[in-house]
């Protein structure tokens, strides 16, 4: 029977002592479900970071050019050249769903339901506007740069061939990421509003947060490697 | 503010099923699970036990008519998916699956896992698993022969047995696999870490649970490399693309491969792969602790230093991977780096087995068979670990590699080791799960076997790796380097060898034969001290507990107490009061 | 505490969210504005840190969280640093032996824009 006093005083050593040697609970005050979505996320990460190992092992190991980011992934607006263009907009809509993700769980802690409601589903609105825009972009690459996930169309040799395998493959796996937290979401959010949630803090709302802002964090790495570096 | 926590298990109701398939088929009860995947887990062993009596037959005698239907294809075959049966999904499905979820939640005093469903769910996603790798015999050409590390560019190049369809679904079934094991992994940790029954601090808990839960975040960390190049390399099978695949030549045409990095696949294997055998290991060293701390009646020798011990091996586990690949062809330095850190992970194992030993000194050491299979462990183990250390040597690996000295090692320290474990810890807790003991006499008749026939197995090994006899190889004829007295070695161990693998069905029949006309078990038969022994019912129900959870007042370990009447003192029981 | 869960003020996710533009945006310039070599890598890296650092800690409540949630899920990815600087170095190895013995002349290590050297080249700087 642990009096667990969660005092701010203390120095961050101490608590974290006490919290890791107390009994019941390690994380105080951590609901089931967040602990469980932290691990797994940190499990994730472990599946990105090899992905991306695997990506600066290809780069420094081939002999062969590697093709030119912003060139490659250059949009033209009225006859001129925009580096990145349309990866700038989809970072836009990630960071701006990521937003109102954080909106929607402050709304979740005020237990307004129809806020959480609305700003979740505006949240996967803007996702499922991200993974469009992705399509756009892979059938742009595939169609008119001829870049296969095997290498290049013929006449369209840019140099190694690991560019496009490694491309599609990371931007597919959080692809599908951002496509099963859409539907997460519309779950999550469904669920909220029909009041099956009542009996909770709403802490699913969070839950489901982090592991949306988890797939901002992953495009954010993504973002600087594979189209700034 | 000062609240008073309230284990949240208390506060909810547990939903019991009503119907028997509820109860027993799609069941979400921790211990049903438990032993769905135990028994999941015997079936597919028993199949990697008889592919191995094959290979052996096949080494031992090349010549017989009796071997001739049995193809370098099919060796090549038998070899891979007995490695990777034994290895995946018996050892780490059943010393995660079956004894993580058996004792963690009774050791941690909760009614079940945290998410039970999702517990369920793992169990028949691990069963899906098994039954896309069972599938591989019956696609076109077979499973993969490429060996269980999976090395390209020999695994998706022609010429390698199952190199079409059975590369195929070995890889989608690791992937299913991983999936099953993290949906099962989050479940144990998060239930160690927030679901514990009131006074059970992490400094109390029971080995085996210290040790199901490194090894289950160990998995959680390491499976993701797997993952991730399965998936590159179905990518390289199927879509050509060239993430491990340099530019070949192959029967004579180029390959549409080129500029591929092989040794990337073997680095992030192994960033799994030396995970994986702690991820085995660890578990094995909780339950022996806890067998030999209960059966030598004293409690276990440096506690916290066991725990730590514990830690260390997992934190360490991770930064070790490329020992494996000493002749791989790697950066020249990374020898000393990897070699270093082997050396240094030796350490709190070592600690390990003398704190096992020290366990033992002077104690009351009572010889049941879980006690046998505990001791025959720290043998088996110190053998197997000290070859490790000359394998964990650059110098001393080189000549070594790709040897029978290599097989004899990890066949001993992550082989035989950890069967001995689950094997002492089935003896240990079966009469706790059916309510029935074991029968005694047979037990120590298939201990034996086991235990001596495993030696005569292995151990012969080491010569054979000495004077140079590679491994994998289908068959070797009679030459100055291999010479006759390699060949008797080899009908040796065969025999011994089939005499094993026989004598497993004692331990088969004892499971089903005990459980229908077994002594009924006491609640307590071992007297022991940890939370799964306290249980109102034996075997336990569903929610494993009556309404309030039990509350822990002490370690695991107070056996022979002093000044105290009984010589074992439950969790339950509250300290006196210092008058 | 147990039931209150994470509460903040609205106005520092606005921050953030507008921060996060920022920076992103900063690091588009990076690439608009052709720099080059060192200075392009540690800018684009120390934009990333920060944005992941911003997200990591206000959008998904850890610098909220108590230390010992904080350290359990910080400290595992170590591994992932040895992984990443270990193959960096055999990575760096394997091209060195591709060049020495595969007998090709091989292309020059890409250099990330080295079209902009290129370009300006051509226009006759």
């Amino acid at each position: 029977m642990t009096d667990t006093t969660l005092s701010t005083q203390e120095s961050i050593f101490t608590s974290t002592a006490r919290d890791w040697s107390s009994d019941m609970t390690t994380f105080k005050g951590v609901p089931w479900g967040k602990a469980m979505m932290w691990i797994f996320l940190l499990s994730d990460t472990f599946i990105f970071t090899c992905f991306l190992v695997g990506y600066m092992v290809m780069r420094m190991t081939v002999t062969e050019a590697w093709p030119v980011a912003s060139e490659v992934f250059a949009l033209t607006v009225w006859g001129v050249s925009v580096p990145l263009l349309l990866i700038a907009i989809m970072t836009f809509i990630l960071i701006t769903s990521s937003g109102t993700m954080a909106m929607a769980v402050n709304m979740g802690y005020q237990r307004r339901k129809w806020a959480v409601f609305w700003l979740m589903l505006a949240t996967a609105l803007l996702g499922a506007s991200f993974v469009g825009m992705q399509c756009y972009e892979w059938s742009k690459l595939i169609i008119d740069e001829g870049i296969r996930p095997w290498g290049y169309a013929p006449d369209h040799d840019l140099g190694a061939p690991q560019f496009g395998s490694i491309f599609f493959m990371v931007t597919g796996f959080h692809g599908l990421h951002v496509s099963v937290g859409v539907i997460y979401l519309i779950t999550v959010a469904i669920r909220v509003v029909r009041g099956k949630y009542d009996h909770t803090n709403f802490e699913i709302v969070e839950i489901t947060g982090l592991y949306w802002h988890f797939v901002d964090l992953v495009w954010v790495f993504i973002f600087a490697f594979f189209y700034l570096w | 503010m000062a609240t008073v926590e309230v284990p949240y298990q208390e506060t909810v109701p547990l939903h019991h099923p009503k119907t028997w398939i509820g109860k027993y088929i799609f069941s979400q009860d921790h211990k049903i699970i438990a032993v769905q995947y135990g028994i999941t887990a015997m079936a597919v062993g028993l199949v990697a036990l008889i592919l191995s009596e094959f290979m052996r037959l096949q080494i031992a005698f090349p010549e017989a008519g009796f071997m001739a239907f049995f193809t370098a294809d099919h060796y090549y075959q038998a070899i891979t998916m007995h490695g990777m049966i034994m290895v995946i999904y018996l050892l780490t499905a059943f010393l995660l699956g079956a004894f993580g979820n058996f004792c963690v939640p009774l050791m941690c005093g909760a009614r079940d896992m945290v998410f039970p469903f999702v517990n369920m769910l793992s169990y028949w996603v691990y069963l899906l698993s098994v039954i896309i790798l069972m599938i591989s015999y019956f696609v076109p050409g077979g499973p993969t022969g490429a060996g269980w590390t999976l090395y390209p560019p020999q695994t998706i190049t022609q010429g390698t047995p199952g190199v079409d369809w059975g590369i195929a679904t070995m890889l989608i079934s690791l992937a299913v696999f991983i999936v099953a094991f993290t949906m099962g992994g989050l479940n144990y940790i998060t239930t160690i870490l927030q679901a514990r029954t009131r006074g059970l601090t992490l400094m109390r808990m029971p080995l085996t649970v210290w040790g199901i839960f490194i090894a289950t975040f160990l998995g959680l960390i390491a499976f993701p490399a797997l993952f991730v190049s399965a998936v590159m390399m179905l990518l390289d099978k199927f879509l050509k693309t060239s993430f491990f695949m340099p530019a070949i030549v192959s029967l004579g045409s180029k390959l549409e491969y080129s500029g591929g990095q092989p040794l990337l696949f073997q680095h992030l294997f192994w960033f799994f792969g030396h995970p994986e055998v702690y991820i085995v290991a660890l578990p094995a060293f909780g339950v022996i602790s806890d067998l030999i701390s209960v059966h030598a009646r004293k409690n276990i020798f440096g506690y916290r230093m066991m725990v730590w011990a514990i830690v260390a091996i997992g934190a360490l586990s991770l930064i070790v991977w490329a020992h494996h690949m000493y002749v791989a062809g790697m950066h020249p330095s990374f020898g000393f780096f990897f070699a270093t850190t082997t050396l240094i992970i030796a350490v709190p194992t070592a600690l390990k087995v003398y704190n096992w030993i020290l366990t033992l000194w002077r104690a009351n050491i009572r010889i049941t068979v879980p006690m046998l299979f505990a001791l025959a462990f720290v043998l088996t183990f110190i053998v197997g670990g000290i070859t490790g250390l000359f394998l964990g040597n650059v110098i001393i690996d080189i000549p070594l590699s790709d040897t029978y000295f290599v097989v004899a090692h990890f066949h001993m320290v992550m082989g035989v080791s950890p069967i001995l474990a689950i094997f002492g810890g089935i003896y240990h807790w079966y009469p706790k799960l059916t309510g029935r003991m074991l029968n005694d006499t047979i037990g120590r008749i298939h201990f034996y076997f086991t235990f001596i026939g495993t030696y005569a197995i292995y151990f012969p090994m080491h010569y054979l790796g000495f004077i140079g006899v590679p491994r994998r190889y289908y068959e070797t004829g009679i030459s100055e380097f291999y010479p006759v007295a390699a060949h008797n070695l080899n009908k040796f161990i065969t025999i011994a060898a089939l005499i094993v693998g026989v004598s497993q069905i004692l331990f088969i029949f004892n499971l089903v034969h005990s459980y229908f006309k077994g002594k009924k078990a006491p609640a307590n038969p071992w007297g022991a001290n940890s939370l799964e022994w306290c249980t109102p019912e034996t075997p336990p129900r569903h929610g494993n507990w009556e309404d309030r959870l039990p509350t822990v007042h002490r370690w695991a370990y107070d056996f022979g107490v002093p000044g105290e009447e009984k010589d074992h003192i439950p969790q339950t029981v509250p300290r006196r009061k210092a008058s | 505490m147990a039931t209150e869960g994470q509460q903040h003020p609205i106005k520092i996710y606005f921050l953030i969210w507008l921060l996060l533009f920022v920076l992103s945006f900063f690091s588009y310039l990076v690439d608009f504005y052709h720099l080059e070599g060192n200075l392009r890598w540690f800018l684009i890296v120390v934009f990333m840190l920060l944005k992941a650092g911003f997200i990591v800690a206000i959008f998904m409540h850890m610098k909220w969280e108590r230390f010992a949630l904080i350290f359990g899920i910080l400290t595992p990815p170590l591994a992932l640093v040895v992984l990443m600087f270990l193959m960096a170095i055999e990575s760096d190895y394997a091209w060195s032996t591709r060049v020495v013995y595969m007998g090709e002349d091989p292309a020059p290590k890409p250099e990330s824009p080295s079209h902009y050297k290129k370009s300006e080249e051509e226009k006759g700087h």
